[in-house]
């Protein structure tokens, strides 16, 4: 297979979309009652295929790639056509061990979400919406260029707008407009940041794929370049002031992202509201987007910023792992708990970035992936209980072991494996990230009592995991209590497609528990390669290095 | 680039210079005379001898017909636009038309038309689609055919739109502020005349009056304006303006001049605190000819001011900034937050967008504030010229690409007026229930207007940012790699870009609310 094989990672989903959506918008009422089951069972098809060619590329079946030893700055499947060529614009794509396991990821949530919300309704136009989803968080992934990197940024939003828009709760509207006013403002100051950093390269000296009205470029591998000689020599790239001004841009835009207390508020709102599908890609991917370009943009390129900031991180990430949590203890909405669990979680993401430790990015890289299984299935769970029981309240009903052996078996496994249990994906990143604070204190020459706030975490974390499946699964004995929202209705099981989800999503939370090494790998390599090729040149002997 | 080529009127190559004007006043003949067409005859004095002469009378069949005027002027416009593409296509010659005492009065260039594309397009577009929606009962109304107004009724309203592109071509050709100010009048009353054309309905006539009175008062104080100009200078060319300008630009007369010139021109691109009359003239209005007042109208009071601004009272020398910076960035500023948060709290649609164009007229002046600021550090932001033909081309097609979704818009909009809806944002409820296509149409129009990618409004305005950041780069960028940060304060021009930006988030009133129940719930 040659180097082109990433196009139509990007191209196919979408288009296919397109053509659906296309397809849908001439039939009436009752002709899209009969298509939603074909179109379903075609995007199905057009998910799995996307997942079959992302696993071939790992096998190396495709390409013949080692994902690992890829040096920094080196891209595999690399392709670059000129887009505007007066600016600088190419459409270039291309993949290395920090895009591929989301790249990957986002293909393998994709059929599981379609098999998980089987019976959405409006299937004819809900499917290809997933799929054009899914088509612009791969292109998010795999753009090697600011601008189409910007491009996909805002194109993820149109779909998750109208997935909450159209097939949302009771305050959708509310819910799909804070969504996209905030991440769409803080990506506006991100976007601003990414202009200034193209006018701020040096127009002197030519540089590659440079636009020829401008004598800039966008292109991500060249600036990067540029910036590793500017950096290494001793330099800060573009000047030591204007280097933090970017690198608080467009942090900004990816915290919000993140999403990291304070800019946390859209992301329970949009998780409550959403339907399942969307909460699934939201928490799934759509979240990771932020910690990538994290790596991808503002460490890779203002090494010297990240160590001005490392505090103001840390201290954020900090912030958001122990407010995440406490704040769950008092939810009485299951999804609005789970939705403050992602905040927590993605905390220990920004933990591990600030700690500025191989491990902890590593374990950062890893907390990407694992959440990014763990968290489809905690909403998974969620969407059947609001999809069977008309309620999402923690006390609407007691004893659901009894009734509901799937739906609490299922549960009971996705909050163990959030909660962090051994053997189960999160408990890696979740020891990791322990490890690289440690060292971070250590290094520091801190008192190590500073690990006591991560640790009482994990602590409240079980507590309310623990507490809420008490409530709803084991509590009342033999007097169960069904929900009164089914008004005496017999309280059903989830459904066939339902059971199967959530055994694809459990069996890959176990794989990758009990051998993280199969993703962790490529993750910590990559690490090894941004030290050796950045980290190291750039800082020298930064504070301590594990 | 050829060299000019210089004609008198009425000599060889004059037709051919001429020819998108030419059609223009010949579709303007065509639209008093046909509709006239009858069995009119004319009786020889003395004789009982009646001659047909075929004007009056019983009129034919094909000359009665309601919808011959839109026909008419829709091809005349479009004949027109397409003629200017085909001299596009053939390699442009410019050609400056001069009297017989050698003053120059019209020039032919790329620049020129373009800005003809836009009107012609524009005005193309509304004449067409407004082919069926000239009612006896006004806004709002499903009638049958024959309760459209009568073709007399119907030739007036079309005779005003073409006088409109032969008014907006003559601004866009015009070398001499008083060839500029004949063509701006004959524009600014068609659209007047436009405006208040539903003198039926009380919202058409306050709008009208508003609209005039307005209007007439700032094309008043900008001709005061342009008197004093000629006062000082003693002449109304603007090649001698700008000789002139750069010799002694900066004593109080010419500035006044600028100053009020700059009012006349405000009201026209609708910035604040000259807008008042915009929201309530494109909610009286027909939708078609809120989106002519919305685009080309607009594009006209923006090439009026890059003629006044930049042509004439440009700064001379690459280390002084123009003298109206200050002036031009304050109003941008001010414009496009009024517009924006304006656009917010409104709930007509019609209003949300005159109110989202006035945001977008201010997004525009400070493109042109930007070209304005001359003063910044060559080495840092590259050649000036180019940086500010970087800017110039932003602002181009910006105005070119806000013809197809403002306008779009509007149209859309127009057809829901005409099935009784669309004067509030609730109308437009279900849209996508009841008219997928329009919704589809108008999602796309209103995330172009908010300017997220992929559309055709996120490269125009970031290619808008991008001068601005540019400019403000060159002009900042030493300070602060010498340090300082607090010298981006000092420069608001990436603030105001910000602004621009982050403030087209009402659009997405309109958007939800097209989109609202189109679930099955």
């Amino acid at each position: 297979m040659d180097d082109w094989i990433s196009m139509p990672l990007v191209g196919f989903p979408l288009v296919a979309s397109i053509v659906l959506l296309a397809f849908v918008s001439n039939a009436n009422e009752s002709m899209r009652r009969r298509l939603a089951n074909p179109i379903r069972m075609a995007t199905l098809v057009f998910s799995l295929v996307l997942l079959v060619i992302t696993t071939g590329m790992f096998f190396q079946y495709f390409g013949n790639v080692s994902w690992e030893g890829i040096s920094f700055n080196n891209y595999e499947f690399l392709h670059r056509y000129s887009w505007m060529e007066s600016l600088g614009i190419h459409w270039s794509v291309g993949m290395d061990a920090l895009s591929f396991p989301m790249v990957w990821l986002t293909t393998f949530l994709l059929p599981v979400t379609i098999i998980a919300t089987w019976n959405e309704k409006n299937g004819a136009t809900y499917f290809p919406i997933l799929l054009a989803m899914g088509g612009a968080l791969i292109g998010v992934f795999v753009s090697l260029d600011l601008f189409m990197f910007y491009v996909f940024w805002e194109l993820t939003l149109i779909p998750m707008f109208f997935l909450i828009l159209v097939w949302g709760g009771a305050d959708r509207k509310y819910a799909s407009q804070k969504f996209f006013i905030y991440t769409f403002t803080a990506s506006v100051v991100m976007l601003l940041g990414l202009i200034t950093l193209y006018f701020f390269q040096d127009p002197v000296n030519p540089l590659d794929y440079a636009g020829s009205m401008t004598g800039r470029t966008f292109d991500i591998p060249t600036i990067t370049q540029h910036a590793l000689m500017e950096n290494s020599n001793g330099n800060w790239y573009l000047g030591a002031n204007i280097q933090k001004v970017l690198f608080a841009m467009l942090m900004l835009g990816f915290l919000v992202k993140l999403p990291a207390v304070p800019f946390h508020t859209w992301l329970p709102d949009a998780h409550v509201q959403a339907p399942t599908g969307g909460s699934m890609l939201l928490a799934g991917v759509m979240l990771k987007m932020g910690a990538y370009g994290m790596f991808r943009l503002p460490i890779s390129l203002f090494p010297h910023a990240l160590q001005y900031f490392q505090l103001a991180l840390l201290i954020i990430g900090m912030v958001s792992l122990v407010w995440g949590a406490i704040v769950c203890l008092g939810q009485t909405n299951l999804k609005k708990m789970v939705a403050y669990s992602s905040v927590s979680h993605m905390g220990v993401i920004l933990v591990g970035i600030a700690t500025m430790q191989p491990m902890g990015w590593a374990a950062a890289l890893f907390m990407m992936f694992a959440h990014g299984i763990i968290s489809p299935m905690l909403f998974a769970v969620c969407g059947a209980f609001k999809h069977h029981y008309h309620s999402m309240e923690i006390g609407a009903m007691r004893g659901m072991a009894k009734h509901s052996p799937w739906l609490a078996t299922s549960m009971m496994f996705a909050w163990m494996a959030s909660l962090g249990l051994p053997l189960l994906a999160g408990f890696v990143a979740e020891i990791m990230m322990f490890i690289a604070l440690w060292y971070f204190l250590a290094a520091e020459g801190w008192s190590v009592f500073w690990m006591v706030g991560p640790a009482l975490v994990l602590a409240v974390t079980a507590a309310y995991y623990l507490w809420s499946m008490q409530r709803t699964i084991f509590e009342g004995g033999d007097e169960t209590q069904p929900p009164s929202s089914l008004h005496g209705a017999p309280v059903p099981d989830i459904a066939n497609p339902e059971k199967l989800a959530m055994l694809i999503l459990a069996f890959f939370t176990i794989v990758f528990g009990v051998m993280p090494w199969i993703a962790l790998d490529m993750m910590h390599d990559w690490t090894i390669q941004i030290f050796e090729g950045l980290i190291l040149p750039v800082l020298g002997n930064f504070n301590g290095g594990a | 680039m050829s060299e000019i080529t210089t004609i008198e009127p009425f000599t060889e190559g004059f037709v051919e210079a001429l020819l998108p004007e030419l059609i223009l006043f010949t579709g303007m003949l065509l639209l008093i005379l046909v509709p006239n067409l009858g069995k009119g005859t004319f009786r020889i004095p003395g004789t009982q001898l009646r001659l047909p002469w075929l004007l009056g009378g019983t009129r034919f069949k094909f000359s009665s017909d309601p919808r011959l005027p839109a026909w008419i002027a829709s091809i005349t416009l479009g004949s027109a636009f397409l003629n200017v593409l085909y001299v596009f296509s053939q390699g442009l010659e410019r050609v400056l038309i001069v009297s017989e005492s050698g003053k120059e009065l019209l020039l032919i260039n790329g620049f020129s038309r373009i800005f003809e594309l836009i009107f012609f397009g524009a005005l193309a577009l509304a004449a067409f689609s407004s082919m069926n929606r000239l009612q006896v009962k006004g806004i709002g109304s499903k009638i049958p055919e024959n309760e459209l107004y009568n073709n007399r009724r119907q030739a007036d309203f079309y005779i005003l739109m073409v006088t409109c592109a032969l008014g907006m071509s003559v601004v866009a050709l015009a070398q001499d502020l008083f060839v500029l100010f004949i063509g701006l009048e004959l524009a600014s009353f068609s659209t007047y005349v436009l405006v208040a054309f539903l003198k039926e309905s009380k919202v058409g006539v306050e709008s009208g009056m508003k609209y005039f009175i307005v209007g007439s008062v700032a094309s008043g104080v900008g001709l005061y304006g342009l008197s004093m100009l000629y006062l000082w200078a003693g002449s109304l060319q603007f090649s001698v303006l700008a000789a002139t300008f750069a010799v002694s630009g900066t004593t109080a007369l010419p500035l006044i001049g600028i100053g009020f010139v700059l009012v006349g021109f405000g009201f026209k691109v609708s910035a604040a605190p000259f807008h008042f009359a915009a929201p309530d003239a494109y909610a009286g209005a027909m939708s078609p000819v809120a989106g002519v007042l919305a685009t080309a109208s607009k594009a006209m009071g923006m090439l009026g001011l890059v003629r006044m601004l930049l042509i004439v009272a440009a700064p001379e020398s690459s280390d002084g900034s123009a003298v109206w910076l200050v002036c031009l960035g304050a109003m941008a500023a001010v414009t496009m937050t009024w517009g924006n948060l304006a656009a917010l709290g409104s709930d007509n649609p019609k209003r949300m967008l005159a109110y989202s164009s006035v945001a977008h007229a201010g997004y525009m002046l400070a493109a042109l504030t930007a070209v304005g600021a001359w003063n910044w550090d060559a080495a840092v932001a590259g050649d000036a010229s180019a940086a500010a033909v970087a800017v110039m081309t932003a602002l181009l097609f910006h105005l070119v690409v806000l013809v197809a979704f403002k306008l779009g818009a509007f149209l859309v909009l127009s057809i829901l007026e005409s099935e009784g809806g669309g004067s509030r944002l609730s109308s437009l409820g279900g849209l996508a229930k009841r008219e997928p296509l329009l919704a589809v149409a108008m999602f796309i129009f209103m995330i172009s207007l908010a300017g997220v990618p992929p559309m055709a409004g996120f490269l125009s305005k970031l290619l808008v940012i991008m001068g601005i950041v540019r400019v403000a780069v060159g002009d900042m960028g030493a300070e602060i790699s010498d340090g300082g940060i607090y010298a981006l304060g000092d420069h608001a021009l990436g603030l105001v870009a910000c602004l621009a930006y982050g403030h087209q988030l009402s659009h997405f009133r309109l958007l939800l609310s097209s989109c609202r129940r189109c679930d099955v719930l």
